[in-house]
């Protein structure tokens, strides 16, 4: 399900993106629940909940499903944006929104789940959420690019995502600035 | 009829223990207890020191790897008596062997969060520009992951000391008396595991030094020292 989200991002640019960006989100998703999970499993023991490893994956894997499930939903709005501009730091943005948006259903399913295994305290969910959200944003600048074109599959050079969005957005200002623009 | 003190079976039995079971294990002698802890420490640390050293050279992960878990041991021992000392004094009756007892525990679920976000780390330590022959101690990229590592370890500290503090009200029947011997305990525990990491450094990197189990000048100065000139530097300057 998250290779058909992941197609709607690729029409923006087309070409290899088509197979590459469905290929690079559905997989970075997983790697990014993955490096998290230890930190949930733990996390969750110290708040007292009973709940098992097994149950923690389930509940992951419930949040993942959730986040793709609302990542459907605004497909349609997402096409019909890219189909109105160029610019792939406006759909970079938009792309940003929409995923917040569903990570934080998919965190309140999460949070709900948690809450019903006798966890006393949250303290250690919303330090994970923290965790979760920087290492699923940091991914998709290690993935890079999922919008527009490359000439390698996976970047050279490395890069955390503050700076590469700080360089995307200063290549998007001097656009907009060159002479003879409209 | 199954005895109610069994040490921990499991990770997970071991971080959701409730307060009585954690008094049973601290009040009666289990061996297999420190040596869960123990186990825990080397393997939860070890994997976090793994992750910090591979920005530098597989050779540091494997240095740091067996320094992270020495310092909580070290630090432990090192402050064995002065805790066991601190805690009556403080109003708290336990004995040397349970206060030892109490603080391997608590560094064994520092541990066990170490080990869960070393993953994290990993993956923060693969996302930072690599260790060229241009980068310095000034470098933002060495800034960001030293800061970001250290938060990691501060975290854990935190998850650690925070298991002790229901435990120790409890025991102590107070919470003021609690709440001192934490500080008191804490604040030992960071002074001499401040300067075990000083001794043991490097633990990332070091400038213009081959990749060594220790730096050649590591009993040259301390942790403290190089604060307090550096303030009285700020101060007078």
């Amino acid at each position: 399900m998250m290779m058909l989200v992941s197609v709607v991002c690729s029409l923006v640019s087309g070409g290899e993106q088509l197979w590459a960006a469905p290929v690079k989100i559905a997989v970075g998703l997983m790697i990014s629940a993955l490096i998290c999970l230890p930190s949930l499993y733990i996390f969750t023991c110290l708040s007292g909940s009973q709940a098992r490893l097994v149950e923690v994956c389930g509940l992951l894997a419930g949040l993942l499903m959730l986040m793709t499930i609302l990542l459907i939903g605004f497909a349609p709005v997402a096409w019909i944006f890219s189909q109105s501009t160029e610019s792939l730091a406006w759909m970079g943005t938009l792309h940003l929104v929409f995923w917040f948006i569903a990570t934080i259903f998919g965190l309140r399913f999460l949070e709900a789940g948690f809450s019903h295994s006798n966890a006393r305290s949250h303290a250690g969910f919303h330090t994970w959420v923290v965790i979760f959200l920087l290492v699923a944003v940091q991914m998709t600048t290690a993935l890079r690019p999922i919008l527009g074109k490359a000439d390698a599959f996976l970047p050279m050079e490395k890069q955390f995502f503050v700076n590469h969005w700080g360089d995307c957005l200063k290549a998007t200002d001097s656009e907009l600035k060159r002479p003879g623009r409209e | 009829m199954i005895a109610t003190s069994e040490t921990p079976k499991s990770v997970g039995a071991f971080l959701r223990a409730k307060l009585e079971r954690f008094r049973e294990w601290m009040l009666r002698r289990q061996g297999n207890l420190v040596v869960f802890c123990v186990v825990a420490i080397v393997i939860g640390a070890g994997s976090y020191g793994a992750a910090m050293g591979c920005w530098r050279d597989p050779l540091q992960a494997l240095y740091t790897s067996i320094k992270l878990p020495l310092v909580i041991l070290l630090t432990t021992l090192g402050n064995g008596l002065l805790n066991g000392m601190l805690a009556p004094l403080l109003g708290l009756n336990v004995t040397f062997r349970q206060s030892l007892a109490v603080v391997l525990m608590s560094f064994a679920v520092t541990a066990m969060v170490l080990g869960a976000l070393s993953p994290v780390a990993l993956f923060i330590v693969w996302n930072t520009p690599p260790l060229v022959a241009g980068t310095t101690i000034a470098s933002l990229e060495y800034a960001l992951l030293q800061l970001t590592l250290a938060v990691f370890v501060a975290l854990a500290g935190v998850m650690g000391n925070l298991r002790l503090v229901p435990l120790l009200r409890e025991w102590a029947g107070s919470t003021a008396v609690a709440r001192n011997v934490l500080f008191a305990w804490l604040a030992g525990n960071l002074f001499l595991g401040s300067q075990i990491c000083w001794v043991l450094r490097p633990f990332i990197w070091e400038a213009n030094r081959p990749v060594e189990f220790i730096g050649q000048d590591c009993f040259q100065g301390s942790f403290f020292e190089t604060i307090f000139k550096a303030v009285c530097r700020l101060v007078f300057s």
